[in-house]
């Protein structure tokens, strides 16, 4: 049918559907003129319209709930092949996850049915085994291992370890993970990374649904290169049916950019973002769509998303904000670079706690000022003295504070410019220099007692009286006052907690 | 303009996965049994996305029209999948509310439907557009007016003739 006839349809149709039922097929019979197409055209559409006025008013989506909504009735209680399906464990944009018994080997397994759309097509199910040997053959610890690949019935099946415990984004419910877990957690999935990205396989849709803390602890990595069924050519976020691969969230800007190429640097996207929610407790940008639309404007635009409040552990701030840059030339060059870095910021102890509120610090830092200026005030008060405590002792006496104190006090403003600059290796620092600290200062309040000692046997028992109660005051402060400041701003060694 | 077109792909996966967490969001507050109301969901989705980012899409029009474009893919691939995991070949019907379809077919088949939207497509291009932003998009009469830039009683008068010429093709697909 032509556009002219079918505006003449269109007429006819709509001027009888004024008329009433009465008049209605006289007048269509006059408007067709005799052309008997016309007229079975006008009257059949007539005869739909009557017979189902309603046609179409409810969306798509209403119609087909679970069309929309891509869900596939439970397979749980089916045999398929060697597994018998027991109960169904999970949901994802990549199928059904459930638990089943695989009668041959008699052990219990994860059983994913992957989506028809995914394996309905042949080129596309061909990418999508080729991708489950590639990741069936990494074997590590942090990585939930994939068994097998059945095709049953036309159905495709992955089998794999079934990990048993908490996903990540399960204990981020409880809050920010503590202090103790998140570097070896950080550690363990960074390993992950270097292990798969070794072998050409990148994750593409990390986030803490897909990371699992097993009841004995151990860090497991779900679903590496089965993320998404494409390889090589085809390297953007859409597939050819439009259906969404990786998450907002979590997705790098080059995962949305179509045509952009994929490398393992997404995943090291991936990770900053994970890093920054599990340290947190709260998503970087934010995952409701207005926010993650919002990052994703700020990144086409070539801003770095805003994260304006710092990490609790300014080390781990610095690697996440690494990891989220815009450009995957930004980023970490590799998952073993990450890695690297978090190794030393975990040497560094920076896993102790280190306070969130760097207020804590005050009252340690203010004691540091004031043994600082205490301990220079002692040998020059020794100096000024030297004449009353005598020869040879007194400029020996001088000379040795002189010394004491300097070390001292270097030692201390040392650590009072890390809890400025650098909190995050002041445990380190202070477990390792306060010990020398101790000793000097507790050197330099015996040589105040024996100019003490020196100025009493001189007669000069004012003078004795004030090195006295220099060198009382000064090994009160360092046996009680201290340990208190210390405790206060969270810098114990955890030992010792 | 090619520059917005860019944006515009590259943001779509964020769409797609806004629209199917309001579906979902949508049916299982409504299920089961319930009618379920046609909602505007894309209208939705897209005044929670433009509230912090006026002016990143063309207009509203452009970016319903993509949304009810990809909810259009989507739902049909799905189908499509569906229907070829089905042994035997027969194409999966979706039920439909009796009501609707009063003395005879209780489901609508959504392939036929596409198939015949495609041929719409070749003699009414506005109207089967209006088709898809109001039965794929779930755009009421006003929106879809609003999107189209065309009086409410203009779409009144499109719809009811192309809601009559697609459930005549598809009792016809049905007979043969």
């Amino acid at each position: 049918m032509n556009k002219e006839r079918w505006r003449k349809v269109n007429e006819i149709f709509h001027t009888a559907l004024e008329h009433d039922t009465a008049t209605r097929e006289a007048y269509v019979q006059t408007a067709t003129a005799g052309d008997a197409e016309l007229l079975r055209e006008v009257q059949t559409l007539l005869n739909s319209h009557m017979r189902s006025p309603e046609f179409l008013d409810k969306p798509a989506w209403a119609v087909d709930p679970e069309l929309a909504l891509g869900d596939e009735a439970s397979l749980a209680g089916k045999q398929i092949g060697n597994y018998r399906i027991l109960a169904e464990i999970g949901r994802g944009g990549m199928g059904v996850v459930y638990e089943a018994q695989d009668e041959r080997l008699r052990r219990t397994v994860a059983f994913k049915a992957l989506p028809p759309e995914y394996t309905s097509d042949p080129a596309r199910r061909e990418r999508l085994i080729r991708e489950a040997r590639a990741a069936a053959a990494l074997s590590h610890p942090a990585i939930a291992t994939i068994f097998y690949l059945e095709e049953i019935d036309g159905g495709l099946y992955i089998i794999s370890e079934l990990v048993r415990g908490r996903t990540l984004r399960e204990e981020l419910r409880d809050g920010p993970l503590p202090p103790s877990q998140l570097l070896p957690a950080l550690i363990s999935i960074a390993d992950a990374l270097v292990a798969a990205h070794q072998r050409g396989i990148v994750h593409r849709d990390l986030k803490p649904e897909n990371i699992i803390r097993r009841d004995d602890g151990q860090i497991k990595v779900l679903d590496f290169g089965l993320a998404r069924p494409t390889t090589g050519s085809q390297t953007t976020a859409l597939t050819q049916d439009g259906s969404v691969l990786g998450t907002p969230g979590y997705m790098s800007p080059e995962q949305l950019s179509p045509g952009a190429e994929i490398d393992g640097r997404s995943d090291i996207f991936a990770f900053g973002v994970i890093a920054w929610e599990l340290a947190t407790g709260e998503h970087p940008f934010g995952t409701d769509a207005a926010a993650v639309f919002a990052r994703m404007n700020d990144l086409l635009e070539g801003k770095t998303p805003g994260l304006s409040r710092p990490l609790p552990l300014p080390g781990l701030d610095r690697i996440a904000r690494r990891c989220m840059r815009r450009t995957p030339a930004e980023r970490y060059p590799s998952a073993q670079a990450l890695l690297a870095d978090l190794r030393a910021l975990e040497g560094s102890r920076i896993s102790t706690p280190v306070p969130a509120r760097h207020d804590s610090y005050w009252w340690w830092q203010g004691h540091q000022i004031i043994v600082s200026t205490v301990n220079a005030a002692a040998p020059a008060t020794v100096f000024m003295c030297r004449g009353w405590i005598g020869r040879p002792l007194g400029p020996r006496l001088f000379l040795a504070s002189l010394a004491l104190a300097t070390i001292s006090v270097a030692l201390r403003l040392n650590l009072f410019f890390a809890s400025r600059v650098h909190p995050e290796t002041l445990v380190a620092q202070r477990t390792r220099v306060f010990p020398a600290i101790a000793v000097l200062d507790t050197l330099l309040a015996g040589s105040l007692l024996a100019a003490a000692i020196a100025l009493n046997a001189g007669d000069h028992d004012g003078l004795a009286a004030i090195f006295v109660a220099l060198a009382a005051v000064m090994l009160a402060s360092l046996s009680l006052i201290e340990p208190a400041t210390t405790a206060a701003a969270g810098l114990n060694r955890p030992e010792k907690r | 303009m090619t520059d917005d077109r860019q944006s515009v792909n590259s943001l779509l996966p964020v769409v797609y996965q806004e629209l199917r967490r309001l579906a979902a969001n949508y049916l299982r507050r409504e299920r089961p049994g319930q009618t379920l109301q046609p909602t505007a969901l894309v209208h939705e989705a897209y005044m929670r996305l433009m509230k912090d980012k006026p002016g990143r899409w063309q207009n509203r029009a452009h970016f319903c029209a993509i949304a009810a474009h990809s909810m259009r893919q989507i739902l049909i691939e799905r189908a499509r999948a569906r229907g070829a995991q089905k042994r035997g070949g027969a194409r999966q019907r979706v039920t439909l509310d009796e009501r609707l379809m009063p003395g005879g077919e209780q489901s609508i088949d959504l392939l036929a439907l596409d198939e015949a939207l495609e041929r719409l497509a070749a003699i009414d291009p506005d109207q089967a557009r209006l088709v898809e932003l109001r039965f794929f998009g779930g755009l009421t009469v006003e929106e879809t007016a609003e999107a189209m830039e065309i009086s409410p009683a203009t779409v009144k008068r499109h719809w009811t003739v192309a809601s009559a010429w697609l459930a005549r093709e598809l009792e016809g697909n049905s007979q043969a």
